[in-house]
């Protein structure tokens, strides 16, 4: 393969890394080359989308295209001139002509008119991108996201709450299906950037800047999303999500966030021992592979969430269980939790830090980082910054010498994950 | 050395003998040792030392690099904690771009265009010291944080505002980093000036604009590239220092600052750059295909102009690095369309390159590899990043491993590939010997498939939504395949590199001598004898077409008889002049570097201690060393010796003497 001849332990080091390379290709390729994970751009899921993804493919196959000629080209002029001997090399030196403008004009052309069949798609697209189409504007949701150092807060400005204000979440975003939404994007600190990649892609959350982006979700489901921009420590971990329903489901959604905290319930339980999923998987897999790698899940995540809308059997006991030593809501203040969040109905009003108010309807915390469960619930609050290195959390427990025991924790735990 | 014996250039009637000057103007004459190295003007020495800092720095920025890899090998790994992960990677670009590629670059500029021109030195030989060292004083400021409580800055090589603010990040690291990369920038405008200046006004007789080596056209569009990209980062850079320092608001929110405002001044110089980094390497390619395919440059003309529209081009396409800021509609559609147009260009280059090959007599060695290496990597960078000028596409792919996957195939397997092939490919020119073919292919292959399969996965990476910057990623994503598979590469790309490097300094000692022009080149530079003796050229070339050497070896006689008359010429004039060596530049970079401390490394005092303290006392240190400097620089004049060579083959054998 090469002109020069080499010494056969070369070869032969080049024969097995070729046939280990191949053996790798054809053994592990599927995993290397696969695209349909939770946050894939490949798979789209709403207008923008797949616009978006449309785009790539006319690029993808242009470049595809002139990469096969050219190459080919370059391949045979390599093999096909190459020196095939020392004498070779010495002989006669070719004509020494200095190029072809015909040729080189020609090649020019090709090229700008390959470039035209980009553009267009392109300029197509960046007008449809920017916001909602005109006529689709009457049915338009609005949502206000803003990003913080390391959240998302999301605030719906036309769903207002009697006394209180726009209702407000936190990292769990929840759409109605089949409408546009338009995405209002702003930051309280650095650069963010909202990006939930099957429906939608990226717009930066610029300060002193307004922003949006629009979406729009074709069917019913739980879309994985990231901050895209680097915003400071902790930014691999800002994480979110965006839950698409039905009208119907959604407006009953809105119904029951717009409550204050829950005080008594009587609703049923879950069964325990309802299927699991794995909403995150921070530190769940340490130093290791996921062994269910569960991409395949389109719907069961959504029914889970569905699920988590409902409080547990047991859980009321620990609304109602005042007068305890430990009782959660009592040590909400205890603990200064009250400074920074707010439980709509309980009297916490705090801004600083995500709503808490339905918090025990959430599947994840900590931005998207760690499932909503008892345990991570704890961990989470008795130890944030080995969670999310430098949040504003951490900072204040050092600032205002905030310990939390396990005990406290527990209890603080069985309060959050009641407010459903 | 010892019979030289000093006369004044300029008024030559009235010389000044040495022992009637004061102290202060003693110029150093050593050409072995220390001192020699610190006071040297020769612009081989200058290029040497670039090259030796560069790649040092480049070893540095590569373990940086292998330390990422490593860290997300796994998924949830904690080999790195956050804050030492985005160290990493703030460092690794810093390092990469200001500190390997961009010096490498001036390392090859320094050392051959020179020789390519046929010229015996650049325009301003002790400009270009103060260069060398004021780069160095810049890589010393950028890195010290590693060395401090702060740590190294943890901004991004991007430096986002509001992220560098004093209330977001109060670390002095990033003022280091601040301070850090304007003496960088002082550093390359002031060696690019220098270029420019040299290739305008130094070619030798006959040597044409039009017949200039495509690595010097390469080397002064490079040139104003970064004399016009350097101040907007300039400027950008002061703002931020302003904010930091004196409370002033051009980025700070809460005072109506505009981060916006940083994006689009770090981007109107940082695309420039990225041809900075990139042109250089076309015009390396551009060398050694020619002269490994034994025939001319196709298109030489297109090549040049393409090469001169990418540069006037690459200024008016710096926001397809901000088409996700929200710019709006025309402002992404007019730049998505820049972006698109500078393809054209691009393009042209790899259509003539092939043009090259063609018909040629191709000679399969080291530096050949590297070259058709770069040219199907480079394809492929380029490739991707027409994807990526389609806004919409761009959407989805920016800040993701996609872009990564694209810069890293435009940078290694296209500046890189183009340096380390420049190393190989002049090598027995600047040292007198030749690596190992076999060893230099091998290292050639090593890093080729580690490279590849290094980068190629985080394609489908970024695809799969995986997005940079990111210390950590969960495992239930899809992403721990391409993940480790790149770490892998990762791995087998610093071996490859390992190799590269331990078999050019067994080279550099025990490599294979050989004589002159061992490649059958086709410029300048090769019709010298190496090493290159410190005038260069014994007699200064007459040009008469555009691969000068090759034409030369083509009509021997004719050469002959023109060098006589020329070099009898030159005799009566007085010799082969040469300048004196100085030990003022490398004082103003010391100045400069006394002067960077006050600013960025001294905190600041309690407010109440009033103006005066250690901060400013260190700064106004420096700002004195400075000025002295560049008082005793500028009065020491611009002495030099006369050289006369008399043996006919200028194997370095010149005598020195007056005129």
């Amino acid at each position: 393969m090469l002109p020069v001849p080499l010494p056969r332990s070369f070869r032969r080091l080049a024969s097995i890394l070729i046939s280990f390379s191949a053996l790798f290709l054809a053994s592990g390729c599927s995993a290397l080359w696969r695209m349909d994970g939770h946050q894939t751009t490949m798979i789209t899921e709403g207008p923008v989308a797949r616009m978006q993804t449309d785009v790539f493919y006319v690029t993808l196959w242009v470049t595809l295209v002139i990469f096969a000629i050219v190459g080919s080209v370059l391949a045979y002029a390599i093999i096909k001139f190459r020196a095939k001997s020392e004498a070779d090399e010495h002989a006669e030196p070719p004509p020494q002509g200095h190029g072809n403008p015909l040729v080189e004009l020609g090649l020019i052309a090709a090229s700008v008119l390959a470039l035209v069949v980009i553009a267009v798609p392109t300029l197509r697209g960046i007008w449809y991108q920017y916001d909602v189409p005109a006529d689709r504007q009457a049915e338009m949701l609005e949502i206000n996201a803003t990003g913080k150092q390391w959240w998302f807060r999301f605030e719906y400005p036309t769903e207002l709450i009697e006394g209180v204000g726009p209702l407000v979440t936190g990292n769990e975003l929840v759409i109605p299906v089949g409408r546009p939404v338009r995405v209002n994007l702003r930051t309280s600190d650095v650069i963010h950037s909202f990006w939930v990649p099957k429906l939608a892609g990226k717009v930066d959350m610029m300060p002193n800047r307004g922003n949006h982006l629009w979406l729009e979700a074709e069917q019913a489901g739980y879309y994985w999303g990231q901050c895209a921009e680097y915003c400071g420590e902790s930014h691999a971990v800002m994480r979110f999500r965006v839950i698409a329903l039905e009208e119907q489901e959604y407006n009953a959604w809105l119904e029951a966030q717009k409550q204050p905290a829950r005080t008594v319930t009587a609703a049923a339980g879950v069964a325990p021992g309802a299927p699991t999923f794995q909403f995150a998987s921070f530190r769940r897999n340490e130093y290791g592979f996921s062994p269910a790698w569960d991409a395949g899940a389109a719907t069961a995540p959504l029914d889970l969430w569905r699920a988590q809308q409902q409080p547990d059997a047991n859980e009321d006991a620990a609304l109602v269980e005042r007068g305890r030593d430990l009782f959660g809501r009592d040590l909400m203040n205890q603990r200064l939790c009250f400074s920074c969040h707010a439980v709509r109905g309980h009297d916490f009003f705090g801004v600083t830090g995500p709503d808490l108010t339905h918090l025990g309807s959430r599947t994840t915390i900590a931005a998207g980082l760690l499932e909503n469960t008892p345990d991570q619930l704890a961990r989470w609050i008795m130890n944030p910054g080995e969670v999310k290195p430098g949040n504003i959390m951490a900072v204040t427990y050092e600032a205002a010498n905030i310990e939390i025991s396990e005990d406290d924790a527990r209890a603080l735990v069985a309060y959050l994950r009641s407010l459903k | 050395m010892d019979a030289t014996v000093k006369s004044d250039f300029i008024t030559k009637d009235a010389p000044h003998a040495p022992a009637s000057k004061p102290l202060m103007f003693y110029r150093p004459t050593a050409k072995t040792g220390l001192l020699s190295w610190l006071t040297t003007v020769d612009h081989k020495r200058i290029g040497f030392l670039y090259g030796v800092f560069a790649l040092f720095f480049f070893l540095v920025g590569g373990f940086e690099a292998l330390l990422i890899r490593l860290q997300l090998a796994v998924p949830n790994n904690d080999l790195l904690s956050a804050q030492a992960y985005n160290e990493m990677f703030t460092m690794h670009g810093t390092t990469m771009v200001f500190l390997a590629v961009m010096p490498l670059s001036a390392a090859f500029f320094n050392f051959i265009m020179p020789l390519q021109i046929g010229a015996r030195d650049v325009a301003f030989p002790r400009l270009n010291a103060f260069s060398l060292w004021t780069f160095v004083v810049g890589a010393i400021m950028v890195n010290l944080g590693w060395f401090m409580d702060s740590g190294a800055p943890d901004i991004g090589w991007f430096g986002y505002s509001p992220l560098t603010s004093r209330t977001i990040t109060p670390d002095h690291s990033t003022d280091m980093w601040v301070v850090g990369l304007q003496l960088l920038g002082v550093a390359s405008i002031a060696a690019s000036l220098n270029f420019i200046v040299t290739i305008i006004n130094m070619r030798a007789p006959g040597m044409t604009m039009m017949r200039l080596p495509v690595f010097v056209w390469m080397t002064l569009v490079t040139s104003f590239l970064i004399i016009l990209a350097f101040p907007a980062i300039t400027i950008a850079l002061v703002e931020v220092m302003m904010d930091r320092l004196f409370g002033t608001s051009f980025f700070e929110v809460s005072g109506g600052g505009m981060p916006i405002l940083w994006q689009h001044l770090f981007w109107i110089f940082g695309h420039p750059e990225v041809y900075i980094l990139i042109l250089p390497a076309m015009g390396i390619i551009s060398e050694i295909l020619p002269t490994f395919a034994r025939k001319p440059l196709f298109g030489y003309p297109i090549v040049v102009f393409s090469g001169a529209a990418i540069g006037f081009v690459g200024f008016g396409v710096w926001s397809h690095h901000m088409f996700t800021t929200g710019m709006g509609t025309i402002a992404t559609a007019a730049f998505a369309v820049a972006t698109m147009a500078i393809a054209v260009p691009t393009g042209v280059k790899i259509f003539n390159w092939i043009g090259t090959l063609w018909g040629g007599h191709l000679m399969m060695r080291t530096p050949m590899m590297f070259a058709l290496g770069f040219v199907w990597m480079f394809m492929i960078g380029g490739f991707s990043g027409i994807m990526h000028s389609a806004a919409p596409a761009d959407a989805q792919q920016q800040d993701t491993y996609f872009i990564v996957a694209h810069f890293h195939y435009v940078l290694i397997g296209g500046s890189i590939f183009a340096l380390l092939a420049g190393i190989h490919y002049w090598f027995p020119l600047i040292f007198g010997r030749k690596v190992s073919e076999f060893w230099g292919k091998v290292s050639f292959w090593v890093i080729f498939v580690g490279f590849n399969t290094t980068f190629f996965p985080l394609h489908f990476l970024g695809l799969n939504g995986m997005p940079r910057r990111t210390f950590t990623y969960d495992a239930n994503l899809g992403w721990n395949t391409p993940n480790f598979v790149s770490t892998v590469g990762a791995l087998i790309l610093g071996l490859g590199v390992a190799i590269y490097f331990i078999v050019m300094i067994y080279t550099y000692f025990r490599g294979e001598k050989v004589g002159r022009d061992p490649w059958d080149g086709r410029t300048l530079e090769w019709s010298l004898p190496n090493p290159v003796p410190e005038y260069n050229f014994k007699v200064i070339p007459t040009v008469h077409a555009r691969d000068a050497w090759w034409y030369e070896k083509h009509h021997k006689e004719e050469i002959a008889k023109e060098q006589a008359a020329t070099a009898k010429e030159e005799a009566a004039h007085g010799g082969i002049h040469m300048p004196f060596q100085s030990i003022w530049p490398l004082l103003v970079s010391f100045g400069l570097l006394v002067g960077a401390i006050g600013v960025a490394v001294i905190p600041r005092e309690d407010p109440a201690e009033g103006f005066w303290g250690w901060k400013i006392g260190i700064s106004m240190l420096g700002a004195v060393i400075l000025v002295i400097g560049i008082f005793l620089w500028a009065h020491e004049g611009n002495e030099g010796y006369h050289l006369h060579t008399e043996d006919d083959e200028g194997h370095g054998g010149a005598k020195k003497g007056a005129h």
